[in-house]
């Protein structure tokens, strides 16, 4: 495992995702509701360095979320899940590195946190039972996965280049 | 005989002569009955010029607002006497002002983070206040910041009610700007524009502070009436809070 882990500094990277997301930069929001800034972290990394060190980074990033956001929902396993899909993604196949498939990848991966905090508040009873989640979540849910899929091409591609540069200066 | 119709004669003479002054007289009469009505209306047609200008009239609205103000400190000392005797919440002591520091009013989660925690004395469930009224609870704190769960968090659950109908409710916040206000009776009699206020039954949150203005109201909800209410306070542009301590 852990090419990138190997370096220290490649891990505080992952710092970068809590302090966006207490930061809430106002431009980068859509209807004022901000990106999955762990989505936008773990995906290359995952893809960079495989299913177990993203099934640990996205667990990690989400104990360290959970610690910032108030209740009991959690993130944990959504983000672990994703690690572990996407570092299997990027061991299989050609290297994904196309912006439409980061993009994709990052819609369907915000979906699924997205839905499952849905899914948790549904079974925790947050909203009135008997009834879906109310319209504001579904707007959070579709705002927040429109805007990481955008996002994704760019920041993603980014961080791709700079990991597969460091992965394979460490091989070397 | 004949003398006698000689001495009346001038008598009615002098009162014919006299009708100017009975005339007058029934105008006084008619000024009496009146309450003088005419005589004020004259005599506010020729003072008019006279009457007292907006300097005084400013005076006395500063003269009733410090008479209110005394009145209103003499009422919250003996509200505040009252509330230790029922043993309910009081409106708070101290407060403590903290500036912003994160704010996650949009998303799935509705919080902010400010900048003052534990050594301040800040503990969880203290009220937080902006200028327009409550915005939430502290719900976590550490040494030097506090989390501030708002009225919109889907979490948020705080007793409040109509100051105009007295009617009570529950503000539960469901993630949007503007919280829903579930009362416990079916026709609370509110309509929109009523201000809603914290329960002064409450024993969580100091009694009536400010939180919002109801914006409608849905009679056919079930299992009750309810309402969506639009804060006071504007939480995406406060930039500084205050926090009551007990």
């Amino acid at each position: 495992m852990s090419r990138l882990a190997r370096h220290g500094w490649c891990v505080a990277t992952a710092l970068l995702v809590p302090w966006l997301v207490l930061a809430a930069p106002a431009p980068l929001t859509l209807a004022g509701v901000p990106p999955a800034w762990p989505v936008l972290w773990l995906l290359p990394w995952a893809l960079v360095d495989g299913p177990l060190s993203g099934a640990l980074a996205g667990v990690g990033l989400g104990l360290v979320l959970d610690g910032l956001q108030l209740g009991p929902i959690t993130q944990i396993p959504a983000l672990g899940l994703l690690g572990w899909w996407w570092g299997r993604l990027g061991r299989q196949g050609p290297p994904i590195e196309r912006s439409f498939n980061l993009g994709l990848l990052a819609l369907l991966g915000t979906a699924l946190l997205g839905g499952s905090l849905i899914l948790q508040r549904l079974l925790l009873g947050s909203w009135v039972p008997g009834e879906g989640p109310p319209s504001p979540a579904l707007h959070t849910w579709l705002a927040q996965t429109l805007l990481t899929a955008l996002l994704a091409p760019l920041l993603c591609s980014l961080q791709l280049l700079l990991w597969r540069q460091q992965a394979q200066g460490g091989r070397s | 005989m004949q003398a006698g119709r000689r001495l009346r004669l001038p008598a009615l003479r002098v009162i014919l002569q006299a009708w100017p002054w009975a005339l007058l007289l029934l105008a006084l009469v008619a000024v009496r009955l009146s309450k003088g009505a005419g005589v004020s209306d004259v005599y506010a047609l020729l003072s008019r010029p006279f009457w007292p200008g907006s300097a005084q009239g400013e005076w006395i609205r500063s003269a009733q607002s410090l008479s209110d103000q005394t009145r209103l400190r003499q009422l919250d000392a003996d509200n505040r006497r009252l509330r230790e005797l029922l043993e309910l919440q009081g409106r708070g002591g101290r407060e403590v002002s903290a500036p912003v520091i994160s704010r996650q009013a949009g998303g799935w989660w509705q919080q902010l983070v400010i900048g003052r925690g534990e050594l301040q004395g800040l503990r969880p469930g203290l009220p937080v206040t902006a200028p327009g009224g409550l915005i939430g609870r502290i719900a976590s704190v550490t040494p030097t910041t506090a989390t501030v769960a708002l009225l919109t968090d889907p979490g948020s659950r705080v007793g409040v009610w109509v100051g105009r109908t007295q009617r009570h409710g529950l503000l539960t916040g469901i993630g949007t700007s503007r919280p829903v206000l579930r009362f416990l009776e079916k026709d609370p009699g509110v309509r929109a524009g009523d201000v809603v206020a914290t329960s002064p039954a409450s024993t969580l949150v100091p009694p009536h502070l400010t939180v919002g203005v109801i914006q409608s109201v849905d009679d056919r909800a079930v299992p009750a009436t309810e309402a969506v209410v639009q804060l006071s306070a504007p939480v995406d542009a406060v930039d500084w809070v205050q926090v009551r301590l007990p």
